[in-house]
């Protein structure tokens, strides 16, 4: 026995690819939050959304995720109130992830998807499966990962992204960077507007009214060499959205609600870099407000606004070239209220320790675990294994297992008279296999998941048998979620024809334990598919997504659920000009290509047909 | 095609003979939905449509969506109450802005009324014209004070005046050549009943406790409020109470009120007695008792207790369990005081009619 792990630790020490590519990943790159997901991601489906597949969908951030991820999302309406569920898991349950640091809003524990513009993040994540130890609450279906990127090196380049299109939609932006030996720079401004006031299809001549929506977002990257080993760095976004609230059937005249959003994250980075040690220093400050006018011809509105001050201290020591032990230490200082609850402060400190070990060839295995210590509540000690294993060439096994939580939100312990201050974390086991086969032009996943969680949070009825109209948040619910994800993409080169193909399939089984009953609001087919074609000069994909039927009723009624859709997006480009430093494209884009009538929730009818065209300058 | 259409005559002038015998003109039936009881649900903030069931006199059948069946259309979110007249029923959907207009009992659309309704709640009729309660602009924590009835005529369904009234309209009942509106507070809270006159449309208010809600006129003609009283949450609790007001002199005649802490939701009337619920339990009070009662007339045991009627030696109870499936119609024999039926209505079921 002895000697079987003496063989496999000089086993390990003799190994030295995996040291090399990090050493070149810690100088150029300013940061490492998308190259550390995967470095922690082992057994893990991980997918990248890169500034392509970005701009195909520069119309929202839902329905990027919804072409082009395996993730479900309710929308109230085009453009309106919009919360993941990954896995079948609560809005709660799908953590969103901005340079490493948690962003779900702490009044309601969710992210609107609407409420975020992402047209001048340079990469987007998604990552299947528990992430609590890495991400904290929340983290249960799966994260999505919003990175900015820079690096060092000598350019500078201009890009210009404009596209006109139907119900008086603009989306732009405007991204520079600029990078030297020493010095690396970006900024970005992105405007978006639309009127967003679409037929409804199958009815009357009935239009999305009130409906309309427009964003402003900057966004800011610098990073400074100081010497050889050290740098600092400062990210910073701001983003403020107006949208109105569209109505439902038959009378969408009658809608009136109108929806302020204002985000401002700034993060702040020191990391020293020298031999087998890392250190790296972060503070980040974090706002989030939202107004919510009940009628947009008033002034009075009801609001939420967070301030948030986190401080980390990230150390990583290489223990032999194939092995690294990094450590994350994070303190965190929340003040949050709303128009119903004064202000609350939450302090939490937070550890994790994560091991990677590599072993040549074979396997990638992370070991992590997490505990936090937090002003309100216990939070749960938090574990994660997962592992990937080659047993052939191209092949690979996928495992992995974790515990993650949820904490309560403020709504949850503060609303006045009906916030329960007794509540704990919600918390899920989950575990994961998967089998894949990889090469450069074909890349196939499937995988198997299960997730228990208990604890969950469910505002009910009738607690209070004496006061049975009265709704409390409570720790009742269980739920199973099970599943299967299956993933293809093709990238075939043909004598200079480039055919690409993405595939994302879902088969979701999310019932609660205790009625047996499907949970409302996840479809158990999802699949979407992305097809580009690209030949010289001219372009043209194709998007497709299939949601399949939702229940809307937990008593899984068959006269209350959304029917099936299939919806098609296709679009053209071609390239003026294209240079070394000089590309400018154009483009026609059709969503909703059939025309099809069809609704994500009951009552809100989705676009009908409708054309954009768009420029891209790169310069 | 001449055999049929001779088969044809031959039974018109049958049914002819047949009526003839008879001193009663037939009773045809006049539509799918007559006899049984039609439940309306409010449907959901995520978009599930309000809606109507029906449920048949003997609770042999069910049936769902009746609206949405026959006229292949939903009616939108909340459907509050509806008005019936002798041949159609007015369903007022609020936050749609809007008033449905079908056949009482084929349930058929006639029209609708889309103009001139704000927030509108509840609806009576009298004579030709209905009269619709609005909360008009403003929400929950910004309310504006400019709530009115929309007079409706009924015949070109159009709004044809509006009479302004105070904060926070709700129920509102006809009697006596006047109507009484209470004033439930709407997205705040208000303790007023307004009376008008239908002739001048001249109004008086009449100060009640808090959140005054259900009307209903008793066996001697006299107008029974409920108002439920301020809850604890609001920080500010107050008493409810079951107000009598004599519709001639517009005078309170009489006041029973609830012991601090108790505030119920419902008021239903038999011929001699009045039903209210603390919760999940129904009281029986007779409509001249001077003093409430100590001890419950029955148990209902709903998960959520969101409407009750009373007809026919039948007490029914609506229980919109958690707010996001089919409702439960409880039935109870008042003799009994056992629960005799169980049958479905809609997602959060609200109130039942009795066709």
């Amino acid at each position: 026995m002895i000697k079987y792990f003496l063989t496999i630790f000089i086993f390990i020490i003799s190994s030295k690819t995996f040291a090399q590519l990090d050493s070149i990943q810690q100088l150029k790159l300013v940061n490492l939050n998308s190259v550390k997901l995967y470095q922690h991601s082992k057994g893990y489906k991980v997918i990248s959304l890169n500034d392509s597949i970005i701009l195909k969908n520069t119309e929202s951030f839902t329905s990027l995720l919804r072409f082009n991820s395996p993730i479900y999302i309710k929308e109230y309406g085009s453009g309106g109130t919009s919360s993941a569920s990954f896995r079948g898991t609560s809005a709660s349950n799908t953590a969103v992830v901005w340079n490493g640091i948690n962003i779900n809003s702490i009044n309601n524990g969710q992210i609107g998807f609407n409420a975020l513009s992402v047209n001048l993040i340079d990469n987007i994540n998604v990552r299947s499966g528990g992430g609590s130890i890495e991400f904290g609450s929340g983290a249960i279906g799966g994260t999505v990962h919003l990175n900015d990127q820079l690096h060092f090196g000598n350019y500078l380049k201009n890009q210009l992204v404009s596209t006109v299109g139907s119900f008086d939609t603009y989306n732009n932006l405007y991204k520079f960077s600029f990078g030297s030996e020493k010095i690396a720079a970006k900024f970005g401004v992105s405007y978006n507007k639309s009127d967003n006031d679409y037929k409804w299809l199958g009815t009357d001549n009935l239009k999305n009214e009130n409906g309309a929506y427009d964003n402003l977002s900057f966004s800011l990257g610098f990073a400074y060499k100081l010497n050889n080993f050290s740098k600092l760095s400062i990210f910073s976004t701001k983003y403020k959205g107006n949208r109105e609230f569209s109505g439902t059937l038959p009378n969408p005249s009658a809608a009136k609600e109108k929806y302020k959003d204002l985000n401002f994250r700034n993060l702040l980075e020191y990391s020293y870099h020298k031999n087998e040690f890392t250190h790296a220093v972060k503070f980040a400050y974090l706002t989030q407000e939202y107004r919510y006018f009940a009628d947009k011809k008033y002034d009075d509105y009801s609001f939420g606004k967070s301030k948030r001050y986190l401080l980390k201290y990230d150390f990583n020591y290489k223990i032999s070239p194939n092995s690294i032990v990094e450590t994350f230490s994070e303190l965190e200082s929340v003040f949050g209220k709303t128009d119903q609850i004064e202000e609350k402060n939450r302090k939490q400190f937070s550890q994790s320790l994560i091991y990677t070990q590599q072993i040549e060839n074979i396997a990638s295995i992370n070991a992590k675990i997490r505990k936090d210590y937090n002003s309100d509540y216990k939070i749960p000690f938090v574990y994660a294994l997962g592992a990937e294993l080659k047993p052939l060439r191209n092949t690979f096994i996928r495992l992995n297992g974790s515990k993650n939580y949820r904490v309560p939100t403020y709504n949850d312990l503060y609303w006045p008279a009906l916030g329960n201050l007794d509540l704990i974390p919600e918390s899920s086991l989950q575990g994961e296999f998967g089998l894949g086969y990889k090469t450069d032009e074909f890349k196939l996943d499937l995988g198997v998941y299960y997730i228990n969680s208990k604890d969950k949070i469910v505002w009910t009825p009738g607690v209070d048998p004496e006061k049975p109209n009265d709704w409390t948040p409570i720790n009742v619910a269980e739920a199973v979620n099970k599943g299967i994800e299956f993933t293809a993409a093709v990238n075939k080169n043909i004598n200079k024809h480039l055919f690409n193909f993405t595939l994302n399939y879902s088969y979701t089984i999310a019932k609660d334990k205790s009625t047996n009953n499907y949970l409302t609001y996840v479809p158990k087919h999802l699949t979407n598919g992305n097809f580009s074609y690209t030949y010289k000069r001219v372009s043209a994909f194709y998007q497709h997504l299939f949601n399949g039927k939702v229940y809307t009723t937990t008593d899984n009624l068959n006269n209350y659920t959304v029917p099936y859709y299939n919806v098609g997006n296709i679009g053209v480009d071609y390239k003026l000009i294209q240079k070394e430093n000089k590309d400018l494209s154009f483009g026609v884009k059709v969503n909703n290509v059939f025309n099809k009538e069809y609704q994500v929730l009951p009552s809100r009818p989705m676009p009908n047909r409708n054309f954009n065209i768009n420029i891209n300058y790169k310069f | 095609m001449k055999i049929s259409k001779f088969l044809l005559s031959l039974f018109i002038l049958s049914t002819i003979f047949v009526s003839c015998d008879d001193d009663d003109e037939p009773q045809l039936p006049k539509g799918d939905y007559e006899n049984g009881l039609i439940i309306s649900g409010e449907g959901t903030f995520s978009g599930i449509s309000g809606s109507t069931y029906y449920v048949s006199n003997d609770y042999a059948t069910t049936e769902s969506l009746i609206y949405k069946k026959v006229n292949n259309e939903d009616l939108g979110i909340f459907v509050q109450s509806i008005a019936f007249d002798d041949s159609r029923a007015f369903i007022v959907v609020d936050n749609a802005n809007t008033i449905a207009v079908v056949d009482r009992y084929t349930f058929e659309k006639v029209g609708a009324i889309t103009t001139g309704l704000k927030k509108p709640r509840y609806m009576t009729i009298v004579g030709d014209k209905g009269y619709v309660t609005n909360w008009a602009e403003g929400e929950y924590g910004a309310d504006v004070d400019d709530d009115y009835i929309a007079v409706v005529d009924l015949n070109t369904l159009e709004v044809t005046n509006t009479i302004s009234v105070s904060i926070g309209v709700e129920r509102i009942i006809a009697t006596n050549g006047k109507l009484f509106v209470s004033h439930k507070g709407g997205n705040g809270t208000n303790n007023i009943v307004t009376v008008i006159n239908i002739a001048t449309e001249a109004t008086t208010e009449i100060t009640v406790n808090d959140l005054p809600d259900d009307l209903l006129i008793d066996n001697s003609g006299n107008l029974v409020v409920l108002c439920e009283g301020k809850a604890a949450w609001t920080g500010n609790e107050t008493p409810a109470s079951i107000v009598k007001i004599n519709t001639s002199t517009n005078a309170i005649s009489s006041e029973l009120e609830f012991e601090a802490g108790v505030h119920p939701s419902a008021l239903a009337s038999s011929s001699s007695n009045l039903y209210y619920n603390i919760g999940n339990k129904v009281y029986e009070v007779s409509q001249s008792a001077t003093n409430l009662p100590t001890s419950e007339f029955l148990d209902s045991s709903v998960t959520t207790f969101y409407g009750m009627a009373v007809n026919n030696g039948e007490l029914f109870v609506l229980d919109a369990k958690d707010y996001a499936s089919e409702s439960d119609i409880k039935v109870f024999d008042m003799a009994t005081k056992s629960n005799t039926q169980t049958v479905k209505g809609p997602i959060n079921a609200s109130k039942i009619y009795f066709n």
